[in-house]
């Protein structure tokens, strides 16, 4: 699903080359759960953000889904990221002025698949997630735990292959963090890969393959 | 292709925009209220125009396009009221032999006094004419005959009634044979006039009691003199009976080298001109407004546009992390703002309508409303809308979905 060949990328300060990426290699199978784990500053965000799309590594060939990223415009990466993968970020970023269910429909708007009856279905992953008698509320009404939960939804609601979540836990207590944790391990059973990216050790039992990533390389790679 | 494949939803990319739109409607409200005004303008101008032509069309209709009018008064005494009396029965009739004239029609207004029938009363304009004065305007009766030339020549208190008076007077009744006061003149009703009616200046011509002129000059007005006005046909060309006229009123009036007109000549044209230039100076004025109202609004929107952009730069980013491509982003803020001024432009169109009344009553102009002030307002809605949340929405769409996630 994902192959990585020699990826590096940089930033420039000025004329200063700040190298964050240095290199990296990395094949990633479908079905798989990783959990990416790096501290700060180790280059962790920028391999997520490179992986699901939003940005371009400055050297290194990537292919995802068999295609090689390398040269589409922004009309196709837009519309790989719409078909593909699911974001999960650790500040939930929900809509304000859109309820439960609406927040979930977000990507079926932007998307050519065929999604029958949206909002049946938006309803439905909702009350899966415990969200029942949630759906109609907007954000500011829900507790972080929720919000997070509606993200998932969101993140499912267009059947994606890959489920990217950034520091999903980092905004909510331990307890509801393991939940959340709990249920990317129930959809990881049900067959989608699921790469949660994270500074916290606590969440490394989770996943079937740990990938530590220290100044830009992969210093650990281990699967279970 | 690709634009429309992400934006496969349209009915639930539209709920999202007016759900934007309600939760920002505190700032929405500003711009909508300007394009709203912006576009009532508009509205008010075309009705206006339009009205206006109409009016002009109607009394051309009336008049026929080869009438002549000529009171008495220089141009410079701008009203009827204010005009002198300079213009003589003797100078209509020395009109009448000028070559190419066909049909005259000797008009004098006189005062507006309460007429009575039985206990209902209402007041009226009395004009005294000639016999041919319902041939002339291509006035029907809706009932009795016009006055006979034996009525004009022995000067018999007899009237024709307009059909407002007439529905004052006798409420359906018939009114052939009856005798009305005129003021202390008892007056018998020969005939009722059809009504003519429509626009503002409708009523007022309905609401007018004809009399031979004679009778009006010795026993209304007791003057046997001057008239108020004559209107003449003229087979000719209009511009040379014209000249003609001016010269031979000039002669009988004294009038040598450059003395002014002691009286004032309209042709049919003259009238449709001058309702031309009114108009012309209403779509500059009025224009202007509604121009500066649309450009005002339009910065408004743009400005408070570009500030809510920094505030939704998170919303921004999220939609593109699941799939918005830049020209979707594009595309969705220039909606927003479309939306908003078609909204203030269909608010100013309903404003125009109800305002619409006022305004006929304040400016004696006919509103004539049409599709074509519906198309415009909204064509002009739609651009403000357009240009002014073009810049906002380059911008918005220029924000990767990196930068604004991580804040």
């Amino acid at each position: 699903m994902i192959t990585l060949r020699n990826i590096k990328k940089s930033y420039f300060i000025g004329e200063r080359e700040l190298p964050i990426l240095k290199g990296i290699d990395l094949e990633i199978r479908s079905g798989e759960f990783v959990v990416l784990m790096g501290v700060s500053g180790s280059g962790k965000t920028t391999l997520m953000n490179i992986v699901g799309l939003l940005d371009k590594q400055t050297e290194g060939e990537y292919r995802f889904m068999d295609v090689f990223i390398n040269g589409l415009d922004d009309e196709r990466l837009a519309s790989m990221r719409n078909l593909h993968i699911g974001f999960v970020f650790q500040q939930f970023f929900l809509l304000p002025y859109l309820n439960a269910i609406e927040n979930v429909l977000i990507p079926i708007v932007y998307s050519s698949k065929d999604i029958k009856h949206p909002r049946e279905k938006s309803k439905a992953l909702l009350s899966r997630f415990g969200l029942a008698e949630r759906v109609y509320n907007k954000p500011s009404q829900l507790s972080g735990g929720e919000q997070q939960r509606v993200a998932i939804a969101r993140a499912l609601i267009n059947e994606p292959d890959l489920i990217l979540a950034d520091e999903p836990t980092g905004a909510l207590d331990s307890k509801t963090g393991g939940e959340i944790m709990d249920l990317f391990r129930i959809l990881n059973d049900e067959g989608k890969t699921v790469i949660v990216v994270t500074h916290d050790p606590k969440l490394a039992s989770f996943g079937k393959r740990l990938i530590r990533i220290e100044d830009g390389t992969i210093s650990e790679d281990i699967t279970r | 292709m690709g634009l429309y494949q992400k934006i496969s939803r349209g009915r639930e990319f539209l709920q999202e925009i007016l759900k934007i739109l309600y939760y920002y409607r505190g700032r929405v409200i500003f711009s909508f209220a300007g394009v709203a005004l912006g576009i009532l303008s508009i509205c008010v101008i075309i009705t206006t125009i339009d009205g206006a032509n109409k009016k002009a069309k109607d009394i051309f209709e009336v008049l026929g396009p080869d009438s002549i009018m000529v009171w008495g008064g220089g141009e410079r005494q701008r009203t009827a009221r204010t005009r002198g009396s300079t213009l003589t029965l003797a100078d209509a009739e020395s009109l009448d032999s000028i070559e190419g004239v066909y049909d005259s029609v000797k008009t004098y207004y006189a005062r507006r006094p309460t007429m009575k029938y039985k206990d209902r009363k209402w007041q009226s304009r009395i004009i005294g004419s000639t016999t041919n004065y319902f041939e002339s305007m291509s006035w029907d009766l809706q009932a009795g005959s016009p006055f006979s030339t034996d009525d004009y020549k022995y000067a018999r208190a007899v009237t024709v009634i307009g059909s407002k008076v007439y529905d004052e007077l006798f409420q359906g009744e018939d009114a052939i044979g009856k005798v009305i006061l005129a003021g202390r003149l008892p007056m018998t009703v020969v005939g009722v006039l059809k009504e003519r009616g429509g626009g503002t200046g409708g009523a007022q011509i309905d609401d007018r009691v004809i009399m031979p002129l004679t009778t009006v000059m010795s026993r209304v007005v007791n003057d046997k003199k001057y008239l108020s006005g004559v209107r003449l046909k003229t087979n000719r060309d209009v511009n040379e009976t014209v000249a003609d006229v001016k010269a031979v009123l000039r002669r009988n009036h004294g009038l040598q080298g450059s003395a002014e007109d002691d009286f004032t000549i309209r042709s049919s044209q003259d009238i449709m001109k001058f309702v031309t230039v009114i108009s012309g100076q209403l779509l500059l004025f009025l224009g202007m407004a509604s121009i500066v109202a649309l450009v005002v609004s339009g910065f408004v929107l743009a400005n408070l546009f570009y500030l809510t952009i920094q505030e939704r730069r998170k919303d921004i980013g999220i939609r593109r992390a699941y799939g918005a491509s830049r020209r979707g982003i594009l595309l969705s803020f220039l909606l927003e703002s479309v939306i908003i001024t078609l909204l203030g432009g269909i608010a100013g169109i309903l404003l125009s309508l109800a305002l619409g009344g006022t305004f006929e009553t304040l400016f004696d102009i006919p509103m004539l409303f049409s599709y074509k002030v519906v198309v415009f307002s909204l064509m002009f809605s739609f651009l403000t809308g357009l240009i002014a949340g073009f810049r906002p929405a380059l911008k918005a769409s220029r924000i990767e979905p990196i930068e604004a996630i991580r804040g």
